[in-house]
């Protein structure tokens, strides 16, 4: 009987600890000496800066080393300028860059465009958006020059895919869009 | 008994006209006994001290480890050096219980008791040192081995340290079994003498239910002498294991292949010299002169001459290995030894260690107790600065001079040494109030060879045991007539006390139920008109003086067995 007692105090006592975790926050820690960061982490919150965030922005017009800003402006003029723009890739690697483009464009353009492109993405299908064009659209028009201007600025529902992709990346998924256009309309 | 023979050249080991019971009650007295008051005031100060120590660790702890005056360079100082130093004192115990028994040495039997209970007392104090100098003792853990979630990341076993970790533990757990096992005996007889239901109680639980049969002595005896076996290469190994920590390293001073064996060899100098320390008091103080007699004290101190001989040959073979080799870097750290900044620890050590054991090959000197007892603090004090030589002149200079530098402890490291020093005598002032401090079945089994009183006999060819012819006579309840008028102005003093005894109205107890008081003693209570338990037990310190003034037999006899508290049990019952 003693010992069924003192095997029941264990048990609960186990139970007892087991119960503390919660799912719902955060578990314990055993000394965290080193958990918790002493240094900015870069999406932190803080009290001391305007956002209340350690992210800020840079300053205006300032250029970071490795990147230039682009050139043409977010308007029709501007678009009709960019189409005269080649791709700056090379050539000769246009079998490696359109792979590249093309896992690019399954992760952020197929959802709405499709994966061949022809606008019938998974979202189009279940009508959560309409209106998505074909790249053979003869009305569109599109060059490697527009679609960058595109991904880059977006246009009418579009949004801006500058900051999902840099620069070489948008050139790589602008090449793929033009290979998939020419797959349409073949 | 009279075919056996011992050399007449022996001395006895038991001195003064002890039988079997004398043992048990002298072994006993201290345990039955109230603490008197300077018991109190030890025990306070190493109290004081300790709690003083306590602080001072949970300070470090708390703050860090720059409380302590380590510093880049230096960065094992008074940490280290009192580990080892509480090491090698814990040494001697398992020597004196292990390779002692191994070589049959039967003096050790009056002080194994005590000298294994310093080593278990000086080992908690050395095991406090590797958690308390740890930058993050919370993860102390991490150097055992368990399977854990970190992939089950493992320690390297490659490093001195972590055998340290496995050379200290086994070493407590393995001294801890073997001095319990001893004292089963001890405590058993403990149990059976107890008249307090407590301390029965207690004494009971601690002593195993040792009843002392044939079989149990026969395992007994083959237990402790394979735990003999067992922890002698053990207190080898663990103090070697202890001086990797340095000869393994790449350390000028440190790397030298003499220091396992001269660290075993200066753990059994140091350790004896404390145990010598320790017993000189405790005899005193117990009145165990009988047991731990000045025979003992001249063997510790040839023990403690011999070992430190081995020690000064240990340094002079490490100054002429460092002038042999011709490593400049070698050569510079004994010579910084000796004449740097901390040429004062080394001539202390030097003349503490070297030259203090050399007096004893004088028999005068071996055999007086107070030159002992200075001469084992001052091996002790040279044993310290012997490890804090080594640590840390070693340290602030080796091989980048840019790196030199300096050390000096704070008052939190050396707080914390006081704390050991009190922590250990509060543990050993308990444990000699409530411990047999000598393994009385042991004394026992070489009483009869070795017991002044038997050894007399057996000179003067006669038997060791006579069966006893008198019958005590009957005892008669009258109140006798005293003789002497000083003497009754006395009994009338002690009886207004205690209050007087009417034949007509009261009645006679049997006193003899009062452990200590027999047939003779009950005789001569009766005739100073002491009949009843209520009167034994109105006794206090005063009235036992006077008892003892009038009766001149046994004194402090009824003040050790308690008379008064027994009567006042006794009274209750009847």
């Amino acid at each position: 009987m003693k010992k069924i007692l003192k095997i029941g105090i264990l048990f609960a006592a186990v139970i007892a600890m087991v119960s503390c975790a919660d799912k719902d926050s955060r578990n314990y820690q055993y000394m965290p000496n080193m958990y918790f960061p002493v240094g900015y982490e870069t999406y932190q919150e803080v009290d001391f800066l305007p956002s209340g965030t350690e992210a800020m922005k840079p300053a205006e017009n300032s250029i970071s080393r490795g990147w230039l800003p682009y050139e043409f402006a977010n308007d029709l003029e501007g678009k009709d300028l960019a189409r005269l723009q080649p791709s700056p890739l090379d050539s000769l690697n246009a079998e490696e860059n359109l792979a590249v483009g093309k896992e690019l464009y399954d992760i952020y353009c197929a959802i709405c465009h499709g994966a061949k492109g022809a606008g019938q993405g998974t979202l189009v299908k279940r009508e959560k958006i309409l209106g998505v064009p074909s790249y053979a659209d003869a009305a569109r028009n599109i060059n490697v020059g527009s679609t960058y201007h595109t991904i880059y600025y977006g246009l009418n529902s579009m949004g801006s895919y500058a900051g999902q992709l840099d620069y070489t990346e948008r050139w790589q998924v602008a090449e793929y869009v033009m290979k998939l256009k020419q797959d349409l309309t073949k | 008994m009279a075919s056996h023979y011992e050399a007449p050249i022996r001395k006895p080991l038991v001195i003064g006209d002890k039988n079997y019971h004398d043992v048990s009650v002298d072994i006993a007295a201290p345990i039955e006994g109230r603490a008197n008051r300077q018991w109190w005031i030890v025990f306070s100060i190493a109290l004081a001290a300790l709690l003083w120590g306590i602080g001072a660790i949970i300070y470090t702890i708390s703050t860090g480890i720059g409380t302590w005056g380590l510093n880049k360079t230096v960065n094992w100082a008074w940490d280290i050096t009192n580990f080892v130093w509480w090491v090698g004192i814990g040494h001697a115990g398992t020597l004196i219980s292990a390779v002692l028994l191994l070589f049959r040495q039967k003096w050790r039997m009056a002080i194994n008791r005590s000298a294994e209970a310093m080593t278990i007392f000086s080992v908690i104090q050395a095991g406090l040192f590797p958690i308390i100098h740890m930058g993050r003792p919370w993860l102390a853990y991490w150097v055992v081995p368990i399977p854990n979630q970190f992939g089950s990341l493992w320690v390297n076993f490659n490093s001195p340290l972590l055998w340290d970790v496995f050379a200290i533990s086994t070493y407590l757990s393995v001294s801890l079994v073997f001095w319990w096992t001893g004292l089963l005996p001890d405590f058993a007889m403990i149990r059976d003498r107890a008249v307090k239901p407590f301390q029965k109680k207690i004494y009971g639980l601690v002593s195993f239910g040792w009843t002392g049969r044939a079989k149990d002595w026969q395992r007994f005896e083959e237990v402790s002498l394979v735990l003999a076996g067992l922890a002698t290469p053990l207190v080898l190994s663990v103090h070697t294991i202890v001086s990797f920590d340095f000869a393994t390293s790449v350390i000028p001073g440190w790397h030298t292949t003499i220091f396992p064996p001269y660290f075993v060899a200066g753990a059994i100098f140091s350790g004896f010299a404390m145990v010598q320390t320790l017993l000189i008091i405790m005899r005193k103080v117990c009145s165990l002169e009988a047991y731990i007699t000045v025979q003992h004290i001249e063997l510790m101190n040839i023990v403690i001459m011999v070992t430190g001989s081995i020690v000064g040959c240990a340094y002079i073979t490490e100054l002429f290995i460092a002038w042999y080799s011709g490593v400049e870097y070698e050569q510079y750290a004994f010579l910084n030894r000796a004449t740097g900044p901390y040429w004062w620890a080394y001539l202390l050590m030097m003349s503490c260690n070297v030259v203090s054991p050399q007096v004893m090959w004088f028999k005068k000197i071996r055999t007086s107790i107070v030159i002992s007892f200075v001469i084992s603090i001052v091996v002790n004090i040279g044993m310290w600065f012997e490890r804090f030589v080594i640590i840390v002149t070693s340290l602030h200079r080796d091989y980048l001079p840019s790196s030199w530098t300096m050390f000096s402890p704070t008052f939190v490291d050396i707080g914390i040494f006081i704390g050991t020093i009190g922590f250990f005598f509060v543990l050993f002032l308990l444990y000699a109030r409530t411990f047999p401090v000598i393994a009385q079945a042991e004394v026992k089994s070489i009483l009869k060879s070795s017991g002044s009183k038997y050894k007399k006999l057996r000179d003067a060819g006669q038997p060791l045991y006579q069966m006893p012819t008198e019958i005590a006579p009957a005892r008669e309840v009258e109140v006798a007539e005293v003789t002497k008028p000083e003497e009754t102005a006395k009994v009338g003093d002690l009886l207004s006390k205690l209050g007087t005894f009417d034949p007509d109205t009261d009645k006679a107890d049997d006193l003899k139920k009062v452990k200590g008081i027999g047939p003779k003693m009950e005789q001569t209570l009766n005739q100073i008109g002491i009949y009843t338990f209520a009167q034994v037990s109105r006794m206090t310190d005063t009235e036992y003086r006077m008892l003892d003034e009038i009766t001149g037999a046994f004194p402090g006899r009824a003040q050790r067995d308690d008379w008064a508290g027994q009567a006042m049990k006794l009274n209750k019952k009847s």
